[in-house]
């Protein structure tokens, strides 16, 4: 898988497209009973239209994106903060975006700084943060 | 023996701590969790630059998450916010277990919050990922409307 070995400021990086089927939300989660994301029922007696993927899910893709950008130097020494701002509902389909914000040196090597979010079908950001990692050796 | 009452914003202290049950992280565990996500990078399987296979870095997120479920019962919430530090790669054949300690909570808008500060460790106690996280409180008999 390649990993980059120059990275610039401003630089949009390869989306990611996720469908959030049920079965996958159910692996994730693990299937319990009054549980919004597994229990329909239970998640409609909560207000929401149908089951909701955890929040958590979404960190999962970012991190795909940064390792896929910068492999070792993120399972080590990387950074993910997000905020989960609309529900992703069972069903949708999610892209996952990251512009790079920033780089800085960091103990010999380079900190590259991405903003991230991820969207729905219907263009919503329902998730936004910031993920860093060092660049390779 | 270990009582369990229900999470209530009053009920809930700052300062409180949580642990998990230690996990065994399993070639099966790093399977599955890249079929929820879909993502099936070589290294969950085969050799990494760690040597040997190593796990997604989210993995034990949900340990993490579910840390007030070794102390209450969760009627339902919604996750905020979640922060991580990747500080060294989750390896299968490793027992894991994550402590937790509540260091916020507040009212927003009328929502409740609770703001949790944890490390997820290895069976050395080597920490392997530290962050933060942001819950709401969803309290008994109420909805949430929706985002």
């Amino acid at each position: 898988m390649p990993v980059a070995e120059a990275v610039a400021v401003g630089q949009e990086l390869p989306s990611l497209a996720k469908e959030m089927s049920q079965r996958r939300i159910d692996v994730y989660s693990g299937v319990r009973p009054r549980s919004i994301h597994t229990d329909e029922g239970w998640a409609h007696q909560k207000g929401f239209r149908t089951t909701l993927a955890q929040g958590m899910m979404s960190t999962a893709f970012v991190s795909e994106m940064m390792t896929r950008l910068l492999g070792a130097g993120f399972v080590r020494g990387g950074t993910l903060s997000m905020a989960f701002i609309k529900p992703v509902y069972a069903g949708d389909r999610l892209t996952v975006h990251g512009v790079v914000k920033e780089t800085r040196s960091e103990g010999g090597r380079t900190r590259v700084v991405v903003e991230v979010w991820c969207q729905n079908q219907h263009g919503e950001k329902t998730a936004v943060g910031t993920a860093s990692g060092l660049s390779p050796a | 023996m270990t009582e369990f009452p229900k999470l209530t914003y009053e009920a809930l202290t700052v300062g409180e701590q949580f642990v998990s049950d230690t996990h065994l992280v399993t070639p099966e565990d790093i399977e599955a969790y890249a079929f929820a996500v879909d993502d099936h990078h070589s290294w969950f399987t085969e050799d990494s630059p760690f040597g040997g296979p190593v796990a997604h870095p989210t993995l034990m997120a949900n340990q993490a998450l579910h840390l007030r479920h070794s102390k209450y019962v969760v009627h339902a919430g919604l996750h905020a916010k979640m922060e991580f530090n990747f500080l060294e790669p989750i390896r299968p054949g490793t027992r894991v277990r994550s402590r937790g300690t509540v260091i916020d909570k507040y009212e927003r808008r009328g929502r409740q919050y609770m703001v949790t500060e944890y490390v997820t460790e290895d069976g050395n106690g080597t920490p392997l990922v530290r962050g933060q996280f942001t819950q709401m409180l969803i309290p008994e008999g109420t909805r949430h409307a929706g985002r």
